[in-house]
């Protein structure tokens, strides 16, 4: 009986340890030099309480955090690039990962997959890449976001006064 | 028993990622630009609540949830243009495909291919392929699922995919005024 019990236990384990998920491979970089980490809050929208619709504020309650974390291309990297792209792909083909669509040409490409039920969605994947100046993934974290929450999030996003500061270190990216 | 479920399962998945895995190839190509939609994302934007009184918008929603599949494939190059045509041509005979129409315009060819459902407007999957000229691409699009063929409009107005455009004279059954693009 308790050989099963440890048999058991030792398989959970192990099913556990060989799933790659995105939260160990950000966790595993985040200090990783050809990676620039960040994490946006929810403030950074910098939104007025009092016009919002009570609609689009349980929309803003269903949305927790979003991470990023971006693989910079420099002249030394490029090999590893290549090996990082090749892990996230990997990662992202897990069932867990539903994607909803693709887009992809020589030199660059994106998906957008999520995680959850279609009316129960816990985190949003977007991944871009491109060959040049390196990928980003960027995950969108929540609880119980829906289809219609998201329509009105996308609504907030335009009257909303975002605050750059805290999307500085993404510029390094950007810039060459 | 349950090598039976397994094998059977096996067979299944299988088949389905052949049928569906005919263009795949194309897919991360270096001259290639795909846009690949799931279900999941026609699923996902047809729960998006909409005014229930804008009449176009329910009529779209309608239409998103019988769709499958979309997947657009454009191509510069030459070399895979003819690989696109290799594949699609062996793929309309094998999945039986009818021709719906064929147009030939400004020297492009474009084909548009159906495989019916029970009722004659009826399409399971809907496959166009047009010739690239100089400056045009070549274009290989393939959208499954099971809608009416009158629906399509709809979603070509709504939808800027490449083809739109030929889409539209197909189901309208009209050819348009002719000009140069």
């Amino acid at each position: 009986m308790k050989s099963i019990f440890l048999f058991l236990t030792f398989s959970l384990l192990i099913s556990c340890e060989s799933k790659p998920t995105l939260q160990k491979y950000f966790v595993e970089n985040i200090e990783n030099k050809n990676f620039i980490a960040l994490d946006v809050s929810p403030s950074i929208l910098n939104l007025d309480q009092v016009q919002l619709t009570a609609e689009q504020k349980t929309a803003l309650q269903s949305f927790d955090k979003m991470n990023v974390l971006a693989f910079k291309i420099n002249d030394q990297n490029k090999a590893q690039f290549e090996i990082e792209k090749a892990k996230v792909n990997t990662i992202l083909k897990d069932e867990q990962y539903q994607q909803l669509m693709k887009f992809s040409s020589g030199k660059e490409g994106a998906s957008v997959s999520f995680v959850g039920d279609d009316e129960h969605i816990d985190e949003f994947v977007l991944y871009a890449n491109r060959k040049d100046s390196g990928f980003a993934v960027i995950r969108i974290l929540g609880k119980d976001m829906n289809p219609t929450g998201i329509m009105s999030m996308l609504s907030v996003l335009k009257t909303s006064n975002i605050d750059m500061e805290q999307l500085k270190p993404l510029q390094q990216l950007l810039s060459k | 028993m349950k090598k039976l479920v397994i094998t059977v399962l096996l067979v299944v998945f299988t088949n389905t990622i052949f049928a569906q895995g005919a263009f795949d190839k194309f897919d991360g190509q270096d001259d290639v630009t795909s846009i690949i939609v799931n279900k999941k994302m026609f699923d996902m934007m047809s729960k998006v609540k909409m005014d229930a009184t804008d009449k176009d918008a329910q009529h779209y929603i309608s239409l998103i949830k019988k769709l499958d599949n979309l997947k657009v494939f454009t191509t510069k190059s030459t070399r895979v243009e003819n690989e696109m045509r290799a594949s699609a041509t062996s793929y309309i005979k094998s999945a039986g495909l009818e021709e719906l129409m064929r147009i030939n315009e400004n020297g492009r060819n474009i084909k548009i291919l159906v495989k019916s459902g029970a009722k004659d407007t009826q399409v399971r999957e809907l496959l166009m392929f047009i010739e690239g000229a100089k400056n045009d691409d070549t274009v290989l699009m393939s959208l499954t699922g099971d809608f009416d063929l009158n629906d399509l409009s709809v979603l070509t107005d709504k939808m800027r995919i490449p083809g739109g455009e030929e889409l539209k004279k197909a189901t309208k059954g009209s050819k348009g005024p002719k000009g140069p693009k």
